[in-house]
């Protein structure tokens, strides 16, 4: 009965790709559960308490997606394309996995500390048509024809699901000492949830209430789809945030020219771009307190059949605000046996707007401490050194709270990180960095990281 | 254990018959008690469990009535009513080759919805392709057990009807336990992804949305946001709301199968009376003996009431363990009847709860104790000597007779009052009705004594010496023939009387059948509950059928059940071909204009169950619920005897100004002159698609299968009916055994005086006889007062509706030959025995 001992190897869990790809591997569970788990507000600690209640997990969306034969009849991302915008913000459904993806560090007029994670993924439960091929990447509409109904209109068609959302908020509190984590699960159909872009800039990606959208009327002066709203809540986890976003740079497209490679294999590779900074105001709830809070956010978007290889285990994977104005974002790949993948890159933006793309030897990561997930004893790395040479940049990286483990369906790690700098005197950093005064050295930014593969197992105890 | 309990058990088993028969009396008094109980019992457990199912953890459903739910509703709710746990339900019932003579439950759902509603579905489970459940567009899922049976293995086509439909569904995987409901809920269930669901119905919209509301104001406020997204015709209510209505519905069906139930148990505590009473008066030589040696009152008092308790566990026990048995049976014809009228519900096993069997074990061994209570007031009372003496006791009796029938006129009349009573209460119907038959059962001994008068001299002539002395004989024991002869009174006046309110009823049904059923050929889609259609036929159809050479005209018939304000409404619309009007007759209203109104959709036509029901009358304003609603009043009440809940009948014009719905549940088609009927149903069968499931079915096949249901309907009724008369007639089988025993030593003089067998034996037969044909002319006024009152008070009362009493003369002939025959059949044992006695062994006694 065992999920992992019926399906092999365990979820090869990656970043928020991994994520969903852990998703697609392990299962089956993932459905199975979150649509048949215990209901909401009666949870205990996070969706743990489901997880361990409930042994039979399993659900062969493996099978249904997780085949070479079936990875085939999605279309792939074997070469740069080009984005058009606003279209491209939609959803890609000839792709099995995609998502929107936006993390915010806040803070109240007061100095009140809080990381937002708020995340909208799409799953293809199944290949689009045959006849219909790879046509027109736009955005998702008039999906769900029956291949197998014949000539016939589907009189079920407006519930027929090609996509299941998944919808992953969390809150950090730093003053509170809490963090909060819900996850959600919706058809894409009967406007229950997608992603569309309406009259050329109305954008929205939306799971049941929660959304990302446009604000509509736009303000004037608005450009695109911008500002964006984002809205989510669970009253019964005492979480909620509406903040309105608006980009202080222009779009990045990652990797080469938006493709960003994952895997040596041609085509395990995604189509990835990125909001890297955002202003960002409005107002969240922490329990029974509703906060005015502003910050920054950092939005990613990504597209994909097929990403990791096999043999890769997770994903080290950072995004960060320096005060200074530029962003960093850099990952690193794992590999099974712990070494780092030379497909791990990264990529440097000025407070222009301008880009530098980062290769694997551009930047070093050195895991400074480790915690230790209560949940199971997963241990993952808490503080690191971040080195980019050529950038003049040494950094120490430190949770704002350590346990920011999403426990949900797959369990990773995504928390709010604060940055200090590590490169006090000269070129001697390393030993400053791990001297005590390096937490009293000044901050000089904020940002969010995401760990994945240390919680090997999903869902933990089966 | 001490002499007394000694002389008890000696005695009890040296008269086996006795104590046998004394112990079937209680046996079968509590079983069938208990297993219309039971029967009613595990078809309401089996309604809930199945409604429980379905419904699910749900707090609150939103309903949409006939025009039913838009899609986007469910979006709506959760975004702008803030309310996430809510799951869209799509419902209907399937049918299937596979599985003959059921109805599964096709729930339509979304998974990803489910998790707070109805997790004993458990979609969860390993045996099991989710992904495939939602993704194929004919995936199902049914119980493993249900899949065993219907011989379903997992990706097999299932070939289904669904609402008139034929579907092919793939059956994707099974379902195990049913989680905290057990295997049970989920073995009329067939579970399918909404999409599919809507592709099988061809229906895009939805039935229901379930909702989990908080308590308390949150909830409150919560309603009101759902409330004011809510399309006309919708309703949101609690969940159980809807199923309480439907359970409701049966609940003069209960009462009715009830009351015929405790009449068995009457008749049971009479057998348990004569039994008792019997076993006394064999003994008061005994007793008068011990009372004589010191034996105290207090203690023979013990005795005879131990006697009576240990008989009345014992008998109790075996009644519990043949009601269970029974009550299987039993189940059978309650859920057929129920399936029949009402809804689809299905049951497995009967459900045998404590307070079941408690409330069985205290009637049994309650009415023992009971009944047993004058024969220990027999034994006790009397002083030692006259103890011994029986001519004293019937001397008593005697004198009582005058008083016994004044009281029985009086009790009569106050049955004659309360069913006068303007109430509609069935209740106090059966206890009225009660009344007047015990009262005239009352009337027995005087009756007997005035019978007795009259033919004695008569038989003297007629028959010589021995006509004289039994005629007298059964005024001399008048204490005993009088109890069976007011037995075999009420037995024999509710079976005729049952016997003519059947009748009547049927013949009423067969009269409106005759005149209801117009056209010469029906058309509906085949549907789970007979007496209600599933389904409709699709506009084309209906056009080609209209079209097809033969047909000179077509009615159409839409029928819908919406939430209203007068609970679950039954509404049908009505596009009337001329020819069709005469099937509706009007007890009230003018038929003149009624139909001019009721086409131009300015008036209703309500049936006139309806109209009972909820007081109203030609001319009272009804609102029919609908997208925009629509208030009409009442032109005419007609007769009907299709739903004892009532119909509405409006226009079809009216039906499409409510309902975006162009469907039609049934065709009546008339044929041109000279067309063959055969002809034209095979003609119209061809206009039928290939996925379309269709019945059609000429006028007198319809009329026939509407008798065959009105016959299962009465099936149980026959059942209760003759189960009531078997214990009647064991009743007074002992009773003319104890009159029979007792008279031993009088038929023994009789024999040694020279009387052969064969004239003791005419004598018995001449004596039951005579019993007999009181009790059958005392029947006749009794059986025939319960048929009245079953006719217009118990029927009208229950289900609303009225019927034509037809009586012919044959109730006399009837009700006297059944009395007659069962009294000479309960006298040949006796007689027999009687006749057999060497008067030595008659007279040892002495």
């Amino acid at each position: 009965m065992s999920e992992a001992g019926r399906r092999g190897p365990a979820a090869p869990p990656g970043g928020r790709r991994g994520v969903t790809l852990a998703l697609v591997a392990a299962g089956a569970s993932v459905i199975g559960w979150l649509a048949f788990g215990p209901a909401e507000g009666e949870r205990g600690g996070g969706v743990r308490d489901a997880a361990e209640a409930d042994g039979a997990l399993t659900l062969s969306l493996v099978e249904a997606m997780g085949g070479g034969d079936d990875a085939e009849r999605y279309a792939r991302a074997f070469e740069p394309r080009p984005f058009v915008f606003p279209a491209d913000h939609a959803a890609h459904p000839d792709f099995r996995t995609e998502w929107w993806y936006v993390t915010s560090n806040l803070a109240t007029a007061d100095g009140r500390r809080f990381g937002v994670h708020f995340t909208i993924f799409r799953n293809a439960l199944r290949p689009p048509p045959e006849s219909a091929p790879d046509e027109s990447p736009g955005p998702e509409e008039g999906v769900g024809a029956e291949e197998d109904s014949g000539p016939e209109e589907d009189p079920g068609a407006e519930w027929r699901a090609r996509d299941l959302y998944m919808g992953h908020f969390a809150l950090a509190d730093a003053t509170a000492g809490r963090f909060t984590e819900v996850e959600r699960f919706t058809r894409g159909a009967a406007g229950l949830a997608g992603a569309r872009v309406e009259d050329g800039r109305a954008f929205r990606v939306w799971i049941d209430e929660w959304a990302i959208e446009s604000v509509n009327p736009p303000e004037p002066g608005a450009a695109g789809i911008f500002p964006l709203r984002l809205v989510a809540g669970d009253p019964g986890a005492g979480i909620a945030i509406d903040l309105v976003a608006r980009p202080m740079k222009p779009v990045v497209l990652q990797g080469k020219d938006g493709l960003s490679q994952k895997g040596d294999e041609p085509g395990n590779a995604s189509y990835y771009y990125s909001f890297t900074r955002l202003r960002t105001e409005g107002r969240l709830v922490s329990g029974s307190d509703t906060f005015s809070v502003s910050g920054e956010s950092w939005i990613d978007r990504e597209w994909s059949t097929s990403a990791l290889d096999a043999t890769q285990a997770g994903w080290d994977w950072f995004a960060l605000h320096l005060d200074d104005g530029r962003d960093l974002m850099v990952y690193r790949l794992r590999g099974i046996d712990g070494s780092s993948d030379p497909l791990s890159e990264g990529i440097l933006v000025d407070p222009d707007g301008s880009s530098r793309r980062l290769g694997v030897d551009d930047f070093t990561l050195e895991v400074l401490e480790r915690w230790t997930s209560p949940v199971d004893g997963a241990v993952y790395p808490s503080t690191w050194r971040v080195e980019v040479p050529s950038a003049d940049l040494a950094l120490r990286v430190v949770p704002l709270l350590r346990d920011q483990e999403m426990n949900v369906t797959v369990r990773y790690w995504e928390g709010a990180v604060e940055l200090f700098d590590a490169a006090p005197a000269g070129r001697d950093g390393r030993d400053g960095a791990r001297s005590e005064g390096a937490s009293r050295a000044p901050r000089v930014g904020r940002g969010y990281v995401e760990l994945t593969g240390y919680a090997g197992r999903a869902p933990p105890g089966r | 254990m001490s002499l007394l309990g000694r002389a008890s058990r000696r005695f009890l088993l040296r008269h086996p018959g006795q104590l046998a028969l004394t112990l079937l009396g209680v046996a079968l008094g509590v079983a069938v008690v208990v297993s219309i109980d039971l029967a009613i019992l595990s078809s309401r457990a089996a309604f809930a469990a199945s409604t429980e199912t379905v419904a699910g953890r749900a707090t609150h459903a939103i309903e949409g009535g006939a025009a039913r739910l838009p899609d986007d509703l469910l979006a709506r709710v959760r975004r702008e009513a803030g309310v996430r746990a809510s799951a869209p339900v799509v419902e209907a019932y399937a049918m299937t080759r596979a599985l003959p003579g059921r109805a599964l439950r096709l729930l339509g759902i979304d998974p990803f919805s489910e998790r707070p509603f109805r997790p004993w579905l458990g979609l969860g489970g390993p045996d099991f392709d989710l992904t495939r459940l939602i993704t194929d567009a004919g995936g199902v899922v049914v119980a493993a057990e249900v899949a065993a049976e219907a011989g379903w293995r997992v990706d097999d086509p299932v070939d289904l009807i669904v609402e008139g439909r034929r579907v092919t569904a793939t059956l994707v995987g099974v379902i195990g336990e049913g989680g905290d409901l057990g295997g049970e809920a989920l073995r009329d269930l067939m579970i399918t992804d909404i999409a599919t669901a809507q592709r099988f119905l061809a229906r895009p919209r939805l039935d229901r949305i379930d909702l989990r509301l908080p308590e308390g104001a949150p909830g409150e406020e919560a309603a009101a946001r759902v409330r004011a997204l809510l399309p006309g015709g919708a309703t949101l209510a609690p969940a159980g709301a809807r199923a309480e209505e439907m359970a409701g519905m049966l609940g003069a069906f209960d009462l009715n199968l009830t009351a015929l139930s405790l009449l068995a148990l009457v008749f049971g505590v009479f057998l348990i009376y004569n039994a008792m009473t019997f076993s006394v008066v064999q003994r008061r030589e005994l007793f008068g003996g011990l009372r004589a040696i010191g034996v105290t009152r207090r203690e023979l008092f013990g005795m005879v009431i131990s006697e009576a308790a240990w008989t009345g566990v014992v008998g109790t026990v075996l009644g519990l363990a043949l009601g269970v048995a029974l009550g299987r049976g039993l189940v059978g014809l309650v859920t057929r009847t129920i399936n029949d009228l009402y809804f689809v519900v299905s049951v497995e096993s009967v459900t045998v709860t404590p307070i079941l069997l408690l409330k069985g074990g205290v009637l049994g061994v309650g009415a023992t104790l009971l009944a047993a209570l004058p024969a220990v007031r027999e034994a006790v009372l009397a002083p030692p000597r006259t103890s011994m003496v029986r001519s004293l006791g019937e001397a008593r009796a005697r004198d009582l007779v005058p008083r016994l029938g004044w009281a029985g006129v009086a009790v009569s009349l106050a049955g004659v009052a309360l069913l006068l009573l303007p109430t509609r209460s069935l209740v106090v119907g059966f206890v009225g009705l009660a009344c007047v038959v015990l009262g005239i059962a009352a009337l027995a001994p005087v009756s007997t004594v005035v019978a007795a008068r009259l033919l004695t001299p008569l038989l003297g002539r007629t028959v010589g010496i021995l006509g004289t002395m039994a005629s007298r004989g059964v005024v001399a024991a008048l204490s005993r023939t009088a109890p069976a002869i007011a037995a075999l009174v009420v037995a024999v006046s509710v079976t005729v009387g049952l016997g003519v309110m059947i009748a009547s009823f049927r013949a009423t049904l067969i009269d409106w059948l005759d005149y209801t059923l117009q056209a010469d050929i029906y058309v509906a889609p085949p549907s789970a509950v007979a007496s209600r259609s599933a389904g409709t036929l699709p506009p084309e159809l209906v056009q080609r059928m209209s079209d097809t050479p033969g047909v000179a005209g077509v009615s159409t018939l839409r029928a819908a059940e919406v939430p209203s304000e007068y609970g679950e409404l039954r509404i049908v619309a009505l596009d009337l071909d001329p020819r069709g009007e005469a099937a509706y007759r009007f007890r009230a209203g003018d038929p003149a204009t009624a139909f001019a109104r009721f086409r131009a959709g300015e008036a209703l036509l309500v049936s006139e169950p309806f109209a009972y029901r909820h007081g109203l009358g030609v001319g009272d304003r009804v609102r029919i619920p609908g997208a925009e609603g629509v208030e009409l009043p009442i032109a005419a009440v007609f007769t009907d005897f299709g739903s004892d809940q009532g119909v509405v009948l409006m226009g079809r014009v009216v039906w499409d100004r409510l309902f975006d719905d162009a469907g039609v549940t049934s065709l009546g088609i008339f044929l041109a002159e000279g067309a063959r009927t055969r002809e034209v149903i095979a003609a119209l069968e061809a206009t039928v698609g290939a996925d379309q499931a269709v019945f059609i079915n000429s006028n007198r096949r319809l009329r026939e299968g509407s008798l065959v249901v009105f016959d299962r309907t009465f099936a149980i009724t026959g059942v209760l009916r003759a189960l009531a008369f078997v214990v009647a007639f064991i009743g007074v089988i002992s009773a003319l055994m104890a009159l029979q025993l007792e008279r031993a030593r009088e038929l023994g003089v009789l024999r040694a005086n020279g009387l052969t067998p064969r004239q003791v034996w005419g004598l018995v037969t001449a004596q039951t006889g005579l019993m007999g044909v009181v009790a059958g002319v005392l029947a006749i006024p009794a059986g025939l007062a319960l048929a009245v009152v079953m006719i217009f008070v118990v029927n009208k009362r229950s289900f609303g509706w009225t019927l034509e009493m037809t009586v012919g003369p044959e109730l006399l002939v009837q009700s006297v030959a059944l009395a007659v025959l069962a009294a000479l059949a309960a006298g040949i044992w006796p007689a027999w025995r009687m006749s057999r006695t060497s008067p030595a062994v008659a007279l040892r006694n002495e």
